[in-house]
């Protein structure tokens, strides 16, 4: 009896943190769809009087909406897809292939996970800049096309593979070409998909890089434009900043929807070490 | 498996690795280097030529006042952030996996849902509810009689609240990470303890938690190390540090030395500070586990 009942305050707990996770989401979205005295005089009401897309058109009035979206796409895809590609290659060289330093190697990428980016900043800036690409979409990209966390979490899950699937390929003399496509990927698929989905929001919601080299509006990602919304005292503005908010989240959140389990397995795995 | 092979394959293993190794050396090695360089200078980026001062930066750095009230914000900011989001989802996972054992799944969902979202719109969001005069929360506080005291502008609050705004996105998946270091401890030697009548608080701190250190130690460093740069974009976005420094940390310091006062040598050196003190972390994590923390796999 004594059991059931601290069975129960602990479930209040956990729900009441559920709710505080989840009601500042849904008072974005609330508010992005009430009008501006509405959300000024009904705060604490989550269901808008007259609920009105206003606040949405006026982003498109306010803002090169589209561009910005475009551009946050464009830089979360291909920062995306070079991760995955040079993250899978140097995880697969490193549990398949034999070469001389590969665990002092490994050891090295993997420690730069715990390295601040201010150590870097200045240098990557001028590296930035001295290219000719400061202010532009390539400058943010081109520091970004390796990652330590996509090497360490697919070497983890191809690890995980028997052996005895991967030498069987392999006396029949195969290839590591062969052995890539036809064994590894395939075997790896979730890993590999989750991997990228995690890259593709985290890059999706990046502020720090692009706010050192993004300088005039038509090339910003959403983060800044909603940046610029900031104001401490609410603002005239403040249901369209909250309709930017909402259109900001909202990619992560589909993606978060479709690939929960995947997501929440990979990142389960990144605690775990070998 | 897979011994004995030959010259060529070596090379694969090494063309394999070269993608990944040459953006690591040009955007990270050599930064690196080049920072260090740069904290025996004083520079402010555009001059053509940059004045040679040896230790002056790291001199300078340790004879402001400042720099002791930054670390000290620093120190408070890594307190704040390991109660609520080590200790707190340490506590938590335990009373998820061995006594209430039930909705799991739902509770791990909802609590990794903010981790996938912008810190720029939880800011937003947070800049909105935690508004002093029309805030829902003040707005609370006033029913009940209290006053929502203007934290931006209060020393000491101010640090409390851009951490609870950084933990609502490392909550998750802390909690998540450490959930499966506790699940992976073996349910026989929980059972045998409760047979033994341990009670539950001593089973998790004689039990599950040294059986889950690996883990949890990992936690710990990341949480420190990520949660300082996850702060950043609140900082940023709402206080720009103030008032009067109150909330800067040695992650923003280095970035307002740098773009603000433009100050190269100062933010590289402090920098430098920051990182070596991440690396003495890592090095205590590798001495912690090599003296036979118990492993979960």
């Amino acid at each position: 009896m004594k059991t059931r009942r601290n069975e129960i305050k602990w479930h209040l707990l956990l729900a009441v943190i559920a709710f505080l996770m989840i009601i500042p989401i849904v008072f974005a979205i609330s508010n992005s769809f009430k009008t501006l005295p509405d959300a000024y005089s009904n705060i604490l009401n989550i269901i808008p009087e007259n609920p009105t897309f206003d606040n949405y058109l006026q982003v498109f009035n306010q803002l090169p909406f589209w561009h910005i979206t475009m551009n946050t796409f464009l830089i979360a895809t291909a920062v995306t897809v070079f991760k995955t590609i040079t993250s899978f290659l140097a995880a697969y060289a490193f549990v398949y292939c034999e070469f001389k330093g590969k665990n002092i190697i490994y050891f090295i990428l993997i420690s730069t996970m715990f390295i601040p980016f201010t150590v870097t900043m200045i240098p990557n800036y001028l590296t930035i800049s001295a290219l000719g690409l400061g202010d532009s979409l390539l400058g943010v990209i081109l520091p970004q096309l390796g990652d330590a966390l996509g090497i360490f979490l697919l070497r983890q899950s191809m690890r995980s593979i028997p052996g005895s699937l991967v030498e069987a390929v392999y006396l029949e003399n195969a290839g590591h070409a062969r052995i890539m496509g036809d064994i590894i990927l395939p075997l790896t698929r979730p890993a590999v998909v989750s991997t990228g989905i995690i890259f593709f929001i985290n890059s999706w919601n990046e502020y720090v890089w692009p706010v050192l080299i993004l300088k005039s509006q038509s090339n910003y990602t959403l983060s800044l434009a909603l940046q610029t919304y900031v104001s401490q005292e609410g603002g005239t503005e403040f249901t369209v900043a909250m309709a930017v908010s909402v259109m900001t989240m909202l990619p992560p959140l589909m993606l978060y929807v479709i690939f929960q389990k995947y997501i929440i397995d990979t990142f389960s795995m990144s605690g775990v070490k070998g | 498996m897979l011994t004995a092979r030959n010259r060529k394959d070596k090379l694969i293993g090494y063309i394999l690795i070269l993608p990944s190794l040459s953006v690591f050396s040009v955007f990270m090695f050599w930064p690196l280097l080049r920072t260090v360089y740069l904290s025996f200078f004083e520079w402010n980026m555009v001059k053509p030529v940059k004045k040679f001062v040896g230790f002056a930066n790291y001199i300078d750095m340790f004879q402001d006042p400042l720099t002791y009230k930054i670390i000290g914000n620093t120190v408070g900011y890594i307190l704040i952030l390991l109660a609520l989001n080590f200790i707190a989802p340490y506590v938590l996972s335990f009373v998820l996996s061995v006594i209430i054992k039930k909705g799991q799944n739902i509770y791990k969902k909802i609590f990794f849902l903010p981790s996938i979202i912008s810190l720029v719109v939880g800011s937003m969001l947070y800049l909105w509810i935690l508004n002093p005069v029309s805030g829902p929360v003040a707005i609370i506080a006033k029913m009940l009689g209290l006053t929502f005291p203007v934290w931006s502008k209060s020393e000491g609050l101010v640090l409390v609240v851009l951490s609870l705004i950084t933990s609502w996105k490392v909550f998750g998946y802390n909690f998540i990470v450490i959930f499966a270091g506790v699940s992976g401890v073996p349910k026989e030697a929980i059972e045998a303890a409760k047979l033994d009548n341990l009670p539950m608080w001593r089973i998790f701190i004689d039990i599950v938690f040294p059986m889950s250190s690996a883990t949890g130690f990992y936690v710990f460093i990341i949480t420190i190390v990520q949660g300082l740069q996850y702060v950043f974009t609140p900082i940023k976005v709402i206080t720009q540090g103030g008032p009067n420094y109150a909330s800067s940390n040695m992650i923003y310091n280095s970035y307002h030395e740098a773009f603000t006062l433009f100050r190269t040598g100062s933010s590289s050196a402090f920098s430098i500070v920051t990182m070596v003190l991440f690396i003495i972390l890592l090095i205590l994590e590798f001495k912690f586990v090599e003296k036979g923390v118990y492993y979960e796999n």
